[in-house]
């Protein structure tokens, strides 16, 4: 059955172009399409990901044309968890778009081009195809930042486009430098040969390090996350929630793969101080992004600055590459991007619902919208990482795997992010749970005499609260609350495909 | 013999509790059958570790029978009878003899501790129902409780300290584990100086004459016996082998309180000073190890008890019937008071060791150990204490009982005195006419004759000395105001010494959490307004923190140079 593994792109991207031609017939049709494509797109994914963790990786060369010159789709397990989680993200997304918006097919056409592109990233088994992918993704999730109609998303779309593009362009000049090297492009294939070259080689190290640092702007890791705020708070809500649960997701799924598959353990090994860039930037990145994420007044800047943070965590587990840590790191993408998710769609749900976009409009919120509030403080939570949600498995294997490894300066800085987490969701718990409101009604008018940016950014949405948003929400928070009690056995479906990648 | 079936403290402490609900005179007798009870019970229970149990989680032994703490439970019961009844006699409350039945149930329980932990467990109790004790009077014994439990926390603090050191080495807190008493490289030092504070060595004694005169009058009597007979008792447990610098600090205690006591004139004060210096002696034997210096050390508290309980009474009878605790306010009592005159004038013979009475044996054979050693230091401390005792004792009776006339009259003891007083002071005699029966009692085998002419010339040249010494140095001594102790000097030291820290610590206190609350205004204020406080550290009059477009790819060049520079 693997066969099936290209039409996890081919489907989407056939979507998308359905969706479009749709569109020149009839307006708003692209929602119906888009889900169809994605229910599809899920079953597919499920499908694959259970025969990779009954049966072993799935490859699959397309075109006919033999590894090394052509194309390779592999999945492995962490693949696996990848495309689930992008479908499942993409449909409950949807579920939440339905109502809010935005509506045109145009949209929709944009939004599984961009599913193509990141599960293309996630399967790929080839660093230029990797590269091609990471382009579409980029491009299509520039595109959607600006489906907002303000300028500030406009504005934010640019700068997304810009720094974007030169993160991808680092990439492939780093993939350039490999090739050189080594006169190969498949992943596996390159592993072996860039162990021939030799790690100590400047190419080798040159091209590590352009990956790494292109990768790092895809991430947003700490000080190269600057489009990344303006991109979340500028698009609509819809927008805001899928890119912040996928993109860097994926983008840190490439830097995974990239170091683990690519580069290998034993790169890490011969050049101590490329593990202590990872280390650093890590560290940094923990205690920066959770800095500036208390220094924020508007929710989703603030949510933003938090996934820089929890960013830098998944970044610590790449460089600590011991089997806890990364169990810890597979852990945390999919619960951050389910936790994430849910936070920017509680955030649009709350805006939608009361027009609060700031942190002290969400005061007295549990009495206006009690469960969207309580969807917001599970899913803050959970991100916090109180057991036994999933923010606290992640969390939790990535120290373990930093004390294995004895690297005590990580160690503290991930077990003080917990803390520093607090720092910012419990202001807004407590705003939620112990203030009265102002007034009623006091969200959008203090923020249109304020001139807060916000103001003009996303009202156009959608001014109607549906089932399908609370139901997309609620979905995030039971996953969050919940899926911990998984994390054990997930860690042994993970296990022979971590042993390939640690060998 | 009789099978052991509870600790002796048991019922003790049993007619402690219910002593305050049953009145006075039901109480006082059930208090009196309860310690008279454990004289014959203690006596027949044979030799060995009895009631072994857990005591927070650890072996402990409750009811622990040698020839020791049979010996202290000897004396200890028949004088916590003698003192419930002359409580009873003296009008004491009913709640005061409860306090002082808990305090004799603790050092019961402290004395038959098998092991280090029930010892200290109860010597802490002991600590604590003693002070309650001082307290109840109220007044001016409330301040010199306070002291009291100071003294006594840090020197129990100490000796606990010295048990857990013990335990880390041994392993466990039974006696039977460590034949040669407290090991470890500090330990014997922390228990020296903490079981020090309630033997009162110099310098740590000062809570005794400051303590001891305080109370209602019935209760020095318990005061004056257990605690510091307690402290000999498990100066014994730490040292059974004997430490010769403790000898020596018995020494000079013997000298010291001896001194300190001719120069008082608040009677009990003098009594107290010659606890200190009494203490000394046993102390002084249980250093110079040994089974006649051992035996003279306990047998010197058998009889100390004895003489020490009686001089309390009898003095105590003197301010009960005169409501006078000065030596110059008192005088020519004997005419008037002839049943409390005479056990006086037996109790100070004892005391001061005059042949035929009971402190003869005992210092004699203690003085002998040390003579035996050619301690020859030693030996003449020993002696000078004799002296000094001999000399404030005359100095003592001189003054209340016989010298000039006392004015008004004056009532003898009532008969519950009398016959407490009686009957101790005829123990007096008997055990210093007859000392097989004390020999009997001691533990160990040694040989000691008291009644050879060089004993008995030195007991009459003791107290010729006495007599001429009191003669030459009585005109001096009247004019010899208030002695001052260490404690004019340490008091106001302790006091500023910890109104100091008190005060350093409040300020350093405030001055970090002063710090705190800046950091923490500072912190906010970044948070708020975060381009403000950039703008106010670089200078310039406006920063936008937020990264433009050229910041964003200048940042990104910057990261990729340090990548390559690190990585190259």
């Amino acid at each position: 059955m693997s066969d099936l593994a290209p039409f996890l792109i081919a489907l989407p991207i056939l979507g998308s172009v359905v969706a479009l031609l749709i569109g020149l017939a009839r307006s708003e049709t692209g929602w119906p399409v888009a889900v169809v494509a994605m229910i599809g797109q899920t079953g597919l994914a499920a499908w694959l990901a259970y025969q990779v963790f009954t049966g072993g990786p799935i490859e699959y060369v397309v075109g006919g044309f033999e590894v090394p010159y052509g194309i390779e789709l592999v999945i492995d397990g962490l693949s696996a968890s990848m495309i689930v989680l992008i479908a499942t993200v993409a449909l409950g997304v949807l579920a939440y778009a339905h109502a809010a918006g935005p509506r045109s097919n145009p949209f929709y056409g944009t939004y599984l081009l961009l599913v193509a592109g990141l599960t293309g990233v996630c399967i790929t088994g080839d660093v230029f195809n990797m590269y091609v992918f990471l382009e579409i993704t980029g491009l299509a999730a520039y595109a959607l930042v600006a489906s907002g109609r303000s300028g500030r998303s406009a504005v934010a779309a640019l700068k997304y486009l810009i720094v974007g593009t030169v993160g991808a362009s680092l990439f492939l000049l780093g993939v350039g430098y490999a090739y050189i090297a080594t006169g190969t492009l498949n992943m596996a294939d390159l592993a072996a040969k860039l162990a021939a070259v030799g790690y100590t080689s400047t190419l080798v190290q040159t091209a590590f390090a352009f990956v790494v640092i292109g990768l790092f702007i895809k991430v947003a890791v700490f000080p190269l996350h600057t489009w990344q705020p303006e991109a979340y708070a500028g698009a609509p809500d819809s927008v805001s929630a899928f890119i912040a649960a996928l993109v860097s997701t994926v983008g840190a799924y490439a830097l995974a793969r990239m170091i683990l598959s690519v580069f290998t353990v034993d790169f890490l090994a011969a050049n101590p101080l490329a593990r202590d860039l990872l280390v650093a930037g890590a560290m940094v990145s923990i205690v920066a992004g959770s800095a500036l994420a208390v220094a924020q007044t508007e929710i989703k800047r603030m949510l933003a600055y938090s996934s820089v943070s929890q960013f830098g965590l998944v970044l610590a587990a790449l460089s600590v590459t011991n089997r806890t840590a990364l169990i810890g790191a597979a852990v945390h993408l999919v619960g951050h991007a389910i936790m994430k998710g849910g936070l920017f769609l509680t955030a649009g749900l709350v805006a939608t619902g009361t027009g609060a976009r700031t942190v002290d409009g969400y005061e007295g919120l549990s009495d206006r919208m009690p469960i969207a509030a309580g969807a917001f403080a599970v899913l803050a939570l959970a991100m916090v990482g109180v057991p036994p949600m999933v923010g606290f498995a992640g969390k939790w294997y990535i120290a373990l795997g930093a004390i294995e490894a004895q690297i005590w300066p990580l160690a503290v800085v991930i077990l003080a992010s917990t803390l520093l987490t607090l720092a910012y969701f419990a202001r807004l718990i407590e705003r939620m749970y112990f203030r009265e409101a102002a007034s009623v009604g006091d969200g959008p008018t203090a923020e249109a005499e304020t001139g807060s940016p916000t103001g003009d950014a996303v009202l156009a949405d959608g001014g109607r609260v549906t089932a399908g948003m609370y139901l997309a929400v609620l979905a995030a928070a039971v996953l969050a609350a919940t899926l911990g009690v998984a994390v054990v056995e997930y860690g042994r479906l993970l296990e022979p495909t971590l042993e390939l990648l640690l060998a | 013999m009789v099978d052991p079936i509870v600790p002796p403290f048991a019922f003790v402490l049993l007619a402690a509790v219910l002593l305050p609900f049953v009145g006075r005179r039901v109480g006082h007798a059930l208090g009196l059958l309860a310690t008279a009870a454990v004289v014959p019970y203690v006596w027949f229970v044979p030799e060995g570790a009895h009631l072994a149990t857990q005591l927070f989680g650890f072996d402990a032994v409750l009811f622990n029978v040698d020839a020791f703490s049979r010996l202290m439970g000897l004396i200890f019961g028949f004088i916590g009878a003698v003192a419930v009844l002359y409580s009873w006699a003296s009008e004491a409350d009913a709640p005061q003899t409860a306090f002082a039945l808990g305090y004799v149930g603790t050092s019961l329980g402290a004395v038959f501790g098998g092991d280090w932990l029930s010892l200290i467990f109860f010597w802490e109790l002991m600590a604590v129902t003693s002070t309650a004790l001082v307290w109840y009077h109220g007044g001016r014994a409330i301040r010199s409780g306070f002291r009291y439990a100071i003294f006594h926390g840090i020197g129990g603090t100490l000796l606990l300290g010295a048990v857990v050191w013990h335990y880390a080495e041994v392993g466990s807190f039974l006696f039977t584990a460590s034949p040669d008493g407290l090991t470890g490289a500090v330990a014997p030092l922390l228990a020296a100086v903490g079981i020090g504070v309630n033997v009162g060595f110099v310098g740590l004694h000062t809570w005794l004459p400051d303590t001891y005169p305080a109370p209602h009058f019935a209760a020095s009597v318990y005061l004056c016996v257990f605690t510091t007979k307690t402290g000999v008792y498990g100066m014994y447990r730490a040292f059974p082998n004997g430490e010769i610098a403790i000898a020596y600090m018995g020494g000079l205690m013997a000298v010291f309180g001896a001194s300190m006591a001719l120069l008082q004139d608040d009677m009990r004060r003098l009594l107290s000073y010659h606890i200190q210096s009494q203490v000394g002696y046993m102390v002084a034997g249980v250093g110079l190890g040994g089974a006649l210096a051992t035996a003279g050390a306990f047998g010197h508290v058998f009889n100390h008890i004895l003489y020490k309980s009686l001089l309390f009474m009898t003095v105590g009878v003197v301010i009960y019937r005169t409501g006078k605790e000065d030596l110059n306010d008192l005088g020519g009592l004997a005419r008037k008071m002839p049943i409390t005159a005479v056990t006086f004038f037996v109790a100070a013979f004892s005391i001061a060791g005059f042949p035929g009475f009971n402190g003869f044996v005992s210092k004699g054979m203690v003085i002998v150990a040390a003579h035996e050693e050619h301690l020859d230091v030693l030996w003449y401390l020993l002696l000078a204490g004799g002296v000094g005792t001999f000399l404030s004792f005359i100095k003592l009776g001189y003054y209340v009982f016989l010298h000039g006339e006392y004015d008004g009259a004056v009532r003898d003891a009532n008969p519950g005195q009398s016959v407490a007083m009686v009957a101790t002071a005829a123990l007096c005699i008997v055990y210093g006419l007859y000392p097989p029966a004390l020999y009997a009692l001691l533990p160990g085998s040694f040989a000691y004759h008291p009644f050879t002419p060089d004993h008995l010339a030195e007991g009459f040249l003791l107290a010729a000395a006495g007599i001429v010494g009191f003669v030459v140095l009585k005109t001096p001594l009247k004019k010899t105001g208030l002695a001052p102790d260490l404690d004019r000097l340490y008091n106001p030291g302790v006091f500023y010494g910890s109104r100091g820290i008190v005060v350093a610590v409040t300020e350093v206190y405030a001055a970090v959490d002063e710090a705190v609350v800046d950091l923490t205004r500072k912190t906010v204020r970044a948070v708020k307004d975060p381009n403000g406080v950039a703008a106010s550290v670089t200078g310039a009059d406006s920063v936008d923190l937020r990264a433009g477009f050229g910041t964003s790819i200048l940042l990104v060049m910057v990261a990729l140079a340090l990548a390559l520079v690190l990585l190259l």
